[in-house]
């Protein structure tokens, strides 16, 4: 479904991503991790035609480089990390947004399939209480699920997702990857994200890349790569041992 | 204010007497190519003989300062543009070592030494010219930089005259300071002369004009009461029809339309291109059933003749007046409607 | 499912469309010179008709139809197309302070008009065009440095760097001027005053240039509300919902300095119009742009009418620079919206 191929993206002199390549397959949710500073956002946005690269991107057998915006968007979706919005948008009209790609200018041929999708993207995500609430009032989780809604209204096969759950509590972690577990049911689709959790990156990626200093450290089934072996050698820890001394402070018997 | 004003007539008039009594006169004519000494020459150290007679001018400016010079100026500066036409026109132009950035008459005068004035006056430039006295207007200039000046040894007389006597003063002030007194009073003397006559033949008044200072394409300024414009009206008998305002003044051009003008006087200059300031006016749309713009009686005085305070207020006034003189006379021929 | 705004919008428009045509209507009938409401209808009926005017009516034509109609309808015209535009970049830049005045391209307006008069740059049998295109010209230049260098020195567009180099870049332009105003002596005078602008002598075919171009810069901003709406949300969001940024972004400039440059050059500088005018509607109707351009367009008419009434008749015959209106109004609307947007 994508495949990148030698990508490399320059930031001044560093070279922050540098000759990397991997693909993602339908029904697959590629984790992207590494520690701070590997370039893993990066990818996210070479992928989404944000920062200028050398290397091909392509999704099914197209230069995403040569596919025009509009295309693009209708195929890809991506949700970044950071969301400030200036102005007092209602929740809905964000979330409309997410079918921008999909109307042609003059007219709205597809009304009642952009309906539909806005009203499921809004159903799926829990806003429909929300949908005429302005979204400077919208509190951080609230936010991150609009953008997500608004990705999902977009109907993209496949989904970027940059530390979809950073600055989220536990509720809605839980909630935002419960709601992409399901969306990544319906065939012909497949998730790339780039988390910093671990925990999360095994319990629901079926492929891993562990990126370190812009460079692939792994790639491949996440059992491969969630090796300690492979993992201590980048983080220059013991991955593992942190994890579980983490783990044990949940010992039912410290209720 | 005023007295800050004495305060700075009384140090100025102290610093006066110790330049007389400490440093006697400055050193013979300075060429023009010597570089100007950041501080005035200080005292020489043979005395220099007394003179032989009584050379002291002494004169009381348009603010009530009064300035003595020990003999009459030979360096002078003018900051504004009225100051050096003044200058030129008693034959002083020689002495004239620098002048107003606005200063634009007569042609001789692009040729003395630009330094900046009003707000941006700079105390350096004026200095490095190495005057005898500066000749400014009201106070656009701060009192910490009269007071340098004056610390340099400069004499700064204001002129700023309001009215036609006030320009009469101005002569007469620049005249003295220039030790050129004669010349003075036989240019008021013209200038009182050709107004006397322009007043003995004046109309009855019943006439209006419109004295046109910023044309419609900036937007209209016209000048109204306690303007040389006004009172070269009034002394051709014609009533300002803008006297109700003080000043100079942007107006509606609707105003014009209704006061309905028998004369428009505009004094914007014909830059060489599109219609003359005349043809504009009788083109406005709207204008068409003004007075004025029906009689063509429309006189362009492009050249400040009337906008400052200067002997040439005698011409404009003159033309104006055989303008108008001309058009009555063209009217009375013309059988009445 | 129908939306509540959908509905609002059709009776809004009414609405504005009605208040600016009683603004606009007051606005002609007062005035420096009084006429009475009877006498203007007649007269500008009698315009319409092709009907010469009663003599006892002269004054009152000659008053209403050269004079007053035609810069009315100008002042509606700048007031809407500087709406527009200042509408338009607010949500290109997401930048609710981004206006003509406050980034600069007005001072590079002007610039470029000073220029076209002092180097006499003119096309034949067109004597107003030679400023327009350099006004235009320059207002595009202006935009392209100010917001290169804003990209340089902070790639997210924060208010504070974009107004901090709308001032500097005022401030060169406004330095550049001096400089051609003193290598340029004869042409000092116009040069001067063309700084102040002014819409006294206003004609119908100024009124007719504004429309045209308020008329193809309007619908082309339209055209683009829904591109605007997601760089209000946010460049980035913008790209990844699809939208071709660079070309959306380039064409909305090249639209707002054909709006700006055509009144600057028209009118001279007018502050605050771009800036207060789609802050207040914002807060009517919300920042989408479906709704918030046209709105803009009707009240960027009605606030800029009513500044100019209130320069014309406030001080009669005196008249103010309707430039000195707006700012006082603008910057005193302006105050209060930062305060209660602050207190909330």
């Amino acid at each position: 479904m994508l495949q990148v191929e030698h990508l490399r993206v320059q930031y001044g002199a560093l070279a922050a991503v540098n000759d990397l390549s991997f693909s993602v397959s339908e029904g697959q949710w590629l984790m992207i991790v590494g520690p701070n500073g590997a370039g893993k956002s990066t990818i996210l946005n070479a992928i989404s035609q944000g920062v200028p690269y050398t290397g091909t991107i392509r999704y099914e057998g197209e230069d995403l480089k040569k596919t025009d915006a509009a295309t693009r968007a209708r195929r890809i979706g991506m949700l970044s990390q950071n969301h400030y919005v200036g102005y007092a948008f209602s929740v809905e009209e964000v979330v409309r947004l997410g079918r921008y790609a999909h109307r042609s200018r003059l007219f709205s041929v597809h009304k009642e399939e952009d309906e539909a999708a806005v009203e499921e993207a809004l159903e799926c995500t829990g806003l429909k209480d929300l949908r005429r609430q302005s979204v400077l009032t919208l509190s951080g989780g609230e936010l991150q699920r609009t953008f997500l809604a608004q990705v999902f209204a977009q109907s993209p096969q496949l989904l970027l997702l940059d530390e979809p759950t950073n600055h989220l509590d536990l509720v809605y972690q839980k909630q935002i990857f419960a709601l992409i577990s399901e969306w990544l049911k319906t065939p012909g689709r497949a998730v790339v994200s780039v988390v910093h959790d671990l925990s999360l990156a095994r319990a629901y990626g079926t492929q891993i890349l562990l990126l370190h200093h812009g460079k692939p450290a792994a790639f491949g089934d996440t059992r491969d790569v969630m090796r300690p072996e492979v993992l201590n050698a980048v983080y220059d820890m013991d991955v593992a041992a942190w994890m579980r001394s983490m783990l044990s402070q949940w010992q039912p018997e410290t209720e | 204010m005023k007295k800050t004003m004495q305060w700075l007539a009384v140090l100025a008039a102290a610093i006066l007497m110790l330049a007389a009594f400490g440093c006697s006169t400055k050193p013979a004519p300075v060429s023009e190519t010597t570089p100007a000494p950041e501080q005035p020459t200080a005292a020489p150290a043979e005395p220099t003989p007394e003179p032989a007679q009584d050379t002291t001018v002494t004169v009381v400016d348009m603010v009530g300062h009064t300035v003595t010079l020990e003999k009459p100026a030979e360096r002078i500066v003018a900051l504004t543009a009225s100051d050096c036409e003044i200058i030129y026109a008693l034959g002083a132009g020689d002495l004239l070592v620098g002048r107003g950035e606005w200063c634009d008459y007569p042609a001789e005068v692009f040729n003395v030494t630009s330094v900046e004035s009003g707000g941006n006056t700079n105390i350096e430039q004026i200095l490095a010219l190495d005057p005898d006295v500066l000749v400014m207007s009201t106070m656009a200039q701060t009192e910490e930089q009269v007071k340098q000046l004056e610390d340099a040894g400069v004499a700064v007389v204001v002129n700023d005259a309001k009215d036609i006597a006030g320009v009469y003063t101005s002569i007469e002030i620049l005249g003295k300071l220039l030790g050129k007194d004669a010349e003075a009073a036989a240019i008021i003397d013209g200038m009182k002369t050709a107004f006397a006559e322009i007043e003995a033949n004046k109309l009855d008044g019943t006439k209006t004009v419109y004295f046109e200072v910023s044309p419609l394409e900036w937007g209209l300024w016209t000048a109204g009461a306690g303007t040389f414009m006004n009172e070269v009206a009034e002394m051709v008998g014609l009533k300002n029809c803008f006297a109700d305002l003080e000043g100079w003044a942007q107006i509606s051009e609707e105003q014009v339309i209704e006061r309905n003008p028998d004369y428009i006087v505009t004094i914007t200059m014909y830059l060489g291109e599109g219609p003359k300031p005349e043809e504009e006016i009788m083109a406005r749309p709207g204008w068409e059933d003004v007075t004025a713009v029906k009689n063509a009686a429309i006189l362009n005085l492009p050249n400040n003749e009337l906008s400052r305070p200067i002997p040439r207020l005698a011409d404009g006034a003159k033309m104006l007046f055989d303008f108008v003189m001309e058009i009555e006379e063209a009217l009375a021929l013309e059988p009445a409607a | 499912m129908k939306r509540i705004g959908e509905h609002f919008q059709g009776w809004m428009y009414a609405l504005f469309a009605l208040v600016t045509l009683c603004v606009f209507f007051a606005c002609v009938c007062l005035g420096s010179v009084s006429i009475p409401l009877r006498n203007t209808v007649r007269v500008i009926f009698d315009e319409v008709r092709g009907v010469p005017s009663d003599t006892a009516l002269r004054l009152a034509r000659s008053v209403i139809v050269p004079v007053r109609l035609p810069r009315v309808l100008c002042v509606a015209l700048a007031g809407s197309s500087l709406a527009l535009a200042g509408a338009a970049m607010q949500g290109l830049l997401k930048n609710p302070l981004a206006d003509g005045s406050t980034l600069g391209v007005s001072s590079g307006a002007s610039l470029g008009a000073v220029i076209a008069i002092a180097f006499g740059i003119t096309f034949p049998k067109l004597p107003f065009a030679g400023t327009m295109v350099m006004a235009i010209l320059f207002a595009l230049l202006s935009l392209l440095i100010i917001l290169g260098l804003a990209y340089r020195l902070d790639c997210s567009l924060s208010t504070n760097t974009i107004i901090l180099i709308g001032v500097i870049f005022s401030m060169f332009a406004s330095s550049v001027m001096s400089i051609i105003i003193t290598f340029a002596s004869e042409h000092i005078k116009s040069i001067t005053f063309w700084t102040m602008g002014s819409l006294q002598g206003a004609s119908y075919r100024n009124a007719a240039v504004l429309a045209a171009t308020l008329l193809v810069c309007g619908t082309v901003l339209l055209l683009h509300a829904r591109e605007l709406n997601a760089f209000a949300v946010g460049e980035d969001n913008a790209r990844e919902i699809g939208v071709n940024v660079r070309r959306v972004r380039l064409v909305v400039l090249i639209t707002v300095s054909c709006l700006i440059g055509v009144c600057v050059s028209i009118g001279g500088t007018i502050g605050f119009v771009g800036l207060v005018t789609p802050h207040m509607v914002r807060m009517i109707v919300g920042p989408n742009h479906k709704r918030l351009l046209p709105a803009s367009m009707f009240s960027g008419a009605v606030f800029l009418m009513l500044a100019d009434l209130v320069a014309r008749t406030l001080l009669n015959p005196r008249e103010l620079p309707i430039g000195v209106v707006t700012s006082i109004v603008g910057a005193a609307v302006f105050v209060l919206i930062y305060y209660r947007s602050r207190r909330r």
